[in-house]
């Protein structure tokens, strides 16, 4: 991507991060593809995460911990750390970049109005989630997720996804992954606090908070400190090579074409 | 500063919508459109029209119903369909689709049933269990008016533009995938399935009806004509993302950036579809050649096909943050090959469960009166 896009990406991801900042109240449900009513949750506070890339050590302990506390199923992630290399072509030097993903919990959540049944929905505090009791399995919100944070649990046969951990935040417990992050960059909040940590470090911080794809309109309310304009969007980067196999050589990972 | 970029880690995204979501856009698209092949033939009772509306009227019939068990199928949580019902929600283009499909499928069957119960009538007259079977199902004796027959054509006609327009939309509002987030997708999947529907008008004329000329030759020009408008609206799809007329379109081309194996495909299609419109021209320029139809008649249903695979399975591997393409090698089981063969067999099945029990190839009502 050249540098005229990048750096106007990158304002884009500044402005949206800031315009999530305004208090949107329940948007009522009109049109088709339109967001229908909040439910559930407390209307007086809005959960948001902020990751402080500068503190984020890709250990994974965030993906191993949601893994475990989630039991999501082999390979299925409902958070997990994307790595990357990055050389300077002049220089040679390289760098790491370690980048968290998860469910942004969208204050315009495309997934939630593509719902066929209602099965998924978003709280009044935001977050979004899934009713598996009720969810028919289309796959519609898999789709219609720009951030690749839904997929289908092979156990249950239906959408599963990050919840920022409803049913700890409810009880007053942290995510999983706020909870294991070993250099306490995953920091989760109510933004409608003024004195929550998270809501001083985005006064703090405002002019450098990004978002993930703002150019989508879905204004994410995951944010990110530290990041880099380049990987917002889907980066223009080179694919690993995966091809993991478990000790009877049977393919237990997966692999990139165009290797 | 420039930089080269290596994604080291990122999770496995597998393909959400399975082959099942193929075979019935490719079976409602003819299904709707075969309904309108049978218009001037059957509903505004045309003559010349009759044949190529006996055919039409079959193949519309066996693909509205088959299509619709493809799509229970890709729902992961199939016995829960009647959550649809229980939970109606109006904004979502599902949901819409899931309460027009039972209407639209009672109202094809109920105008087939309508055009073909003159001839069961005289069937039923008859020995033997389908004649028994065929008074059963024709429900008596009594002559039906001509305007219910134009009543139930009306409405299958009105609720197949509701299948065109949610069929459509429901692919192309999903902004997460740029290949898809296009107004020229819903067009190009009608023109496709007209495409699609006048091919397999043509196979089954060449199969069942002993090769029509008439029939060929309606159905030929039907292929040329919704090649022609395919061809446009492609070439309008790529101006708006050369020109970035669309930005959407602008970044479904930069996410197939540099990628061998999409401009194969982009190359595979272009010539697919010239020989098909160049074989359909020349079909009906030279007299003799019109009986070997059914060679067009099987790039028609191979273009109507392979389109709606490309779209539906294939984008599915564009990732939409990590690097790369992923791989999909399709299942032997049912979510993959035995889906794809299971549905075409439930379709040959139905075909012919109706070619035993329904004499389709006798005058249809429209002509009886």
């Amino acid at each position: 991507m050249d540098k005229i896009r990048r750096t106007l990406l990158g304002q884009i991801a500044k402005l949206t991060a800031g315009a999530a900042l305004v208090p949107l109240s329940s948007i009522a449900a009109a049109g088709i593809n339109d967001q229908p009513a909040r439910r559930e949750g407390d209307p007086e506070k809005r959960y948001a995460m902020l990751i402080d890339l500068r503190a984020c050590i890709g250990c994974q302990a965030c993906t191993v911990s949601c893994h475990i506390e989630n039991e999501a199923p082999l390979g299925s992630f409902r958070t997990i750390v994307s790595q990357y290399e990055v050389e300077h072509e002049e220089t040679g030097n390289t760098a790491t970049f370690m980048l968290p993903r998860l469910c942004n919990h969208c204050e315009n959540p495309p997934c939630v109005p593509v719902c066929p049944v209602q099965a998924t929905f978003q709280r009044k505090d935001g977050i979004v989630v899934v009713d598996n009791e009720a969810c028919v399995g289309c796959a519609y919100c898999v789709q219609a997720c720009p951030y690749d944070a839904r997929f289908i649990n092979e156990y249950t046969q239906t959408a599963d996804k990050c919840t920022f951990c409803a049913h700890r935040l409810d009880v007053g417990l942290l995510p999983a992954c706020v909870e294991s992050c070993v250099g306490g960059a995953r920091i989760i909040g109510d933004i409608r606090d003024p004195n929550s940590q998270i809501s001083r470090m985005m006064k703090e911080h405002y002019n450098e908070l990004m978002v993930l794809k703002p150019e989508m309109g879905t204004a994410p309310h995951v944010f990110y400190l530290g990041m880099d304009e380049r990987f917002v969007s889907r980066p223009d980067a080179k694919p690993a090579i995966w091809d993991v196999r478990d000790q009877q050589g049977e393919e237990i990972g997966y692999e990139f074409s165009g290797h | 500063m420039n930089s080269a970029v290596i994604e080291v880690l990122a999770p496995r995204y597998g393909i959400a919508w399975y082959p099942w979501a193929v075979q019935y856009f490719f079976l409602i698209a003819i299904s709707y459109s075969a309904l309108l092949l049978t218009v001037p033939g059957l509903l505004f009772g045309k003559k010349n029209y009759e044949s190529l509306a006996k055919v039409a009227l079959l193949v519309t019939v066996s693909c509205t119903l088959v299509g619709p068990v493809a799509l229970l199928a890709d729902l992961h949580q199939p016995l829960r369909f009647w959550h649809f019902y229980a939970n109606l929600t109006p904004w979502s283009w599902m949901s819409i689709g899931s309460l027009l499909l039972p209407v639209y499928l009672i109202l094809v069957v109920a105008y087939a049933w309508l055009a073909w119960r003159p001839a069961m009538q005289v069937q039923a007259q008859g020995e033997g269990w389908i004649a028994k079977l065929s008074g059963w199902v024709s429900l008596g004796q009594w002559c039906a008016p001509r305007w219910m027959l134009v009543v139930a054509g009306l409405g299958a006609l009105a609720l197949s533009v509701g299948i065109m327009v949610y069929t459509g939309a429901e692919v192309a509002i999903v902004k997460a995938r740029p290949l898809w987030n296009t107004h020229w997708l819903p067009v190009m999947f009608v023109l496709t399935g007209l495409v699609a529907a006048a091919g397999l008008v043509i196979l089954i004329n060449r199969l069942m009806t002993g090769n029509d000329q008439e029939v060929n030759e309606q159905s030929l020009k039907v292929i040329v004509v919704t090649m022609i408008l395919s061809a446009l609206v492609a070439a309008l799809w790529i101006s708006e993302g050369i020109t970035g007329f669309s930005p959407s379109v602008e970044q479904a081309f930069a996410s197939l950036q540099r990628n061998p194996e999409w401009r194969a495909v982009a190359i595979y299609g272009l010539l697919v579809g010239i020989a098909l419109t160049l074989s359909a021209i020349a079909m009906l320029r030279r007299p003799g050649w019109i009986g070997r139809s059914w060679i067009a008649g099987l790039l028609a249903v191979h273009i109507g096909w392979t389109f709606r695979w490309m779209v539906l399975m294939e984008v599915q591997t564009v990732a939409k943050n990590t690097a790369g393409y992923y791989h999909y090698a399709i299942e032997a089981g049912s979510s993959g090959l035995m889906g794809i063969i299971g549905t075409f067999g439930l379709w040959l099945a139905a075909l012919l469960i109706i070619d035993i029990l329904v004499p389709w190839k006798k005058s249809l009502q429209a002509s009886s009166h």
